[in-house]
């Protein structure tokens, strides 16, 4: 943002920075950074918390700066893997620090409203913002929040799934108010994550 | 190729906050108690605190008592209490009119009077800033208000915002400011409750003096680790804080950032990491915050300069949790915030049987039981409300509303009471004062201003001056007898 912080770094150095540590990740239990990106109003906060807490609160609670929680999941072949998961505020003011939440992301999961085009464009903005600065190997998944707004439905299926397609993403919609596809989401992203190769 | 609308930070030309404005959600008068556990049910409402339905033709707009907008240089509108700022377009340049008429002439206009109506102007390089109000509130009250919430736009900006002004001298700062209505709306509210907003000082949560060093120490602990500064506050009110360095908070700066956490609720959801700028520490840079509540009052507020930093003060969280819950801090702080603070039916009025301790078991009783004492008219000779601030601590602490003034509208007359009362001795054309008499329909009010302290008093009309002047005193003997409880003493960082 153009201003440097007013001190030399004093605080204790650790390296990764915002990335967890990855001793304790093995092939059988992975530990994975995962950072939400998306326009303000799209529905980050309410999928970590449906996905965390299997709560959905419908007032909008909106998101300063950065919020972590995480949760671990049990895949079908005995592995588990741990989120750690990064809800990014959507405000543009935080948009020049999104590189701090997801530099060394594993995961990157962009989210849009169905119901509102221009958070689909900016859901694209991110994307090739991941594709040029995020880890090389990123999994990136498109999410299309608000599923169960059909009536109001302004971004197509097709639309949505055509880009992820193109990009190389994993794509679905999903409803955090009614829990429509929010486990299916992580479930799907702890498939596609590269396994430590054991040694 | 998509434009991008943030790379460039805050230089972003595309607007895209629209699709969460809360538009059309209805005023909520909130009162103190308002703050706390209240606040789940009437989120929604309590958030959309404007009217954005008005412009400056509704007649309700034009009947608010008191409106205060930010807008640029170029006339552009940032913020109104009340409204939409985009219908205000045409309001906004006629105020940019009114200041730069004035700036092109050589001279800066402070204020208009205008009937009943005081309209006050502050500019802030490319940003400016108006309050417009019928409140009888004086000149300096209302300008410290706008100073205040340039500060408050500062600590989620930082001043580096002035820099898109000198690029675009008709750049839309609105964009930027999504989502912060709450925070704005907020502050404006404390200016009409907090004293914080006029004495320039902090107060303290109440707790016993083993309590509060146990809370000191551990926040020491982690602030040797290199966190900046560590605060623990209950609500509007401090537990314990210190810093790294000789590095001092600001009272002001620490009032701007408790508003923001508490008007935003998602920090009550989970663990938060957000850049934040102190307006007195450095206006251009931002720190870094580290937020977590232990309780539904409580909240625990780690400052650093490194944006590298947060599983640390994550790990100096945890410890500092486990510490607090193992030495019983957070439920002593559960318990002060029940009972309240010093109240004026307990002021001794015998000065034999004084005690150095607000903490006698079985003494203090909840606040809430105070209905079935029998009905004092306040404490003794007609005391009714005191504030006392420390000017070497920058602390105040001030008494426990009582009947008669139990009701926000007598609280609120107090509260501007005092208001005038801190401006007229502060007033640098024909102060400094030391003490002041003065009695109205209302009240006796009293106040006295040492090197040491500033005591503002309140009593029944009727009230003895001699009486008054002798009950004053034993409030300052009393606030010396109990300063160790009520007090952050010795560990802060300003007494280094």
């Amino acid at each position: 943002m153009g201003c440097s912080s007013s001190l030399p770094d004093r605080s204790v150095g650790r390296v990764g920075g915002l990335n967890p540590e990855n001793g304790d990740s093995d092939a059988k239990n992975l530990r994975v950074k995962l950072v939400l990106l998306g326009d303000s109003g799209v529905g980050k906060s309410c999928i970590v918390l449906r996905f965390v807490r299997g709560q959905f609160d419908p007032t909008s609670k909106v998101t300063v700066g950065a919020s972590f929680l995480s949760q671990t999941i049990a895949l079908q072949d005995s592995t588990t893997v741990k989120f750690e998961i990064w809800d990014t505020a959507g405000q543009e003011r935080y948009a020049a620090l999104a590189p701090l939440y997801y530099r060394g992301a594993a995961v990157g999961v962009i989210v849009y409203d169905i119901t509102n085009p221009d958070s689909f464009h900016k859901a694209q903005y991110w994307v090739k913002e991941l594709q040029k600065h995020g880890s090389p190997d990123i999994v990136l998944a498109l999410v299309g929040n608000k599923a169960d707004l059909q009536e109001k439905r302004e971004v197509s299926v097709q639309d949505g799934m055509d880009y992820a397609e193109k990009n190389g993403m994993f794509f679905i919609e999903t409803s955090a108010k009614t829990a429509d596809n929010i486990n299916q989401l992580f479930e799907e992203i702890a498939k596609r994550l590269p396994r430590p190769t054991p040694s | 190729m998509l434009e991008s609308p943030s790379s460039s930070g805050y230089d972003g030309e595309i607007g895209s906050d629209s699709s969460d404005d809360d538009d059309g959600i209805k005023e909520v008068v909130r009162d103190k108690s308002d703050n706390g556990d209240g606040e789940e049910a009437n989120a929604e409402l309590i958030r959309g605190k404007r009217r954005s339905d008005e412009d400056d033709a509704s007649i309700s707009w034009r009947k608010r008592k008191k409106h205060f907008f930010i807008l640029s240089n170029s006339g552009k509108p940032i913020y109104s209490r009340y409204g939409d700022e985009h219908k205000l377009a045409g309001f906004s340049a006629t105020l940019q009119a009114i200041i730069s008429f004035v700036e092109n002439g050589g001279d800066r206009v402070k204020l208009v009077r205008a009937g009943k109506h005081l309209v006050v102007f502050l500019v802030k390089g490319p940003i400016y800033l108006v309050c417009i109000s019928c409140t009888e509130e004086p000149y300096e009250s209302l300008r410290g208000q706008l100073e205040l919430l340039y500060g408050q736009m500062i600590l989620i900006l930082t001043r580096s915002i002035d820099r898109c002004f000198e690029k675009n001298s008709k750049f839309d700062m609105t964009p930027l400011l999504g989502g912060t209505d709450s925070v704005f709306s907020s502050i404006i509210h404390s200016f009409s409750w907090n004293p914080a907003t006029f004495l320039h000082a902090y107060t303290c949560l109440p707790l016993a003096y083993p309590t509060r060093q146990a809370a000191g120490a551990i926040l020491q602990d982690v602030a040797d680790s290199g966190v900046l500064f560590a605060i623990l506050m209950c609500k509007d009110k401090v537990v314990s804080l210190v810093g790294l360095q000789k590095s001092a908070l600001h009272p002001d700066d620490m009032l701007l950032l408790a508003n923001f956490i508490m008007s935003s609720d998602s920090f009550r959801t989970s663990e938060s990491f957000s850049p934040i700028c102190l307006p007195r520490y450095n206006t251009m840079a931002f720190l870094y915050a580290y937020v977590q509540y232990l309780d539904a009052d409580t909240y625990l507020t780690l400052l650093t300069t490194s944006s590298q930093a947060f599983f640390h003060l994550k790990e100096c969280r945890i410890r500092i949790e486990t510490v607090l819950s193992k030495s019983n801090v957070l439920n002593e702080v559960q318990r002060s915030l029940s009972e309240g603070g010093l109240r004026i039916s307990d002021l001794p009025v015998d000065p034999s049987a004084r005690s150095g301790s607000l903490f006698h078991l079985n003494q203090r009783k909840p606040a809430t039981d105070s209905q079935d004492r029998p009905v004092d008219i306040g404490g003794p000779a007609g005391l009714w409300h005191f504030m006392y601030r420390s000017i070497y601590l920058d602390q105040y602490v001030s008494s426990e509303f009582a009947s008669p003034i139990s009701g926000p509208p007598q609280q609120k007359r107090l509260y501007r009471a005092y208001q005038r009362l801190y401006a007229s001795m502060h007033d640098k054309g024909v102060g400094p004062h030391k003490t002041q008499f003065r009695r109205d329909e209302n009240y006796v009010l009293l106040c006295w201003v040492t090197p040491d302290f500033e005591l503002y008093a309140a009593f029944d009309p009727l009230a003895d001056k001699a009486v008054a002047i002798r009950i004053c005193n034993r409030v300052c003997q009393w606030i010396k007898d109990v300063e160790n409880e009520i007090f952050l003493v010795g560990a802060s960082p300003f007494s280094w």
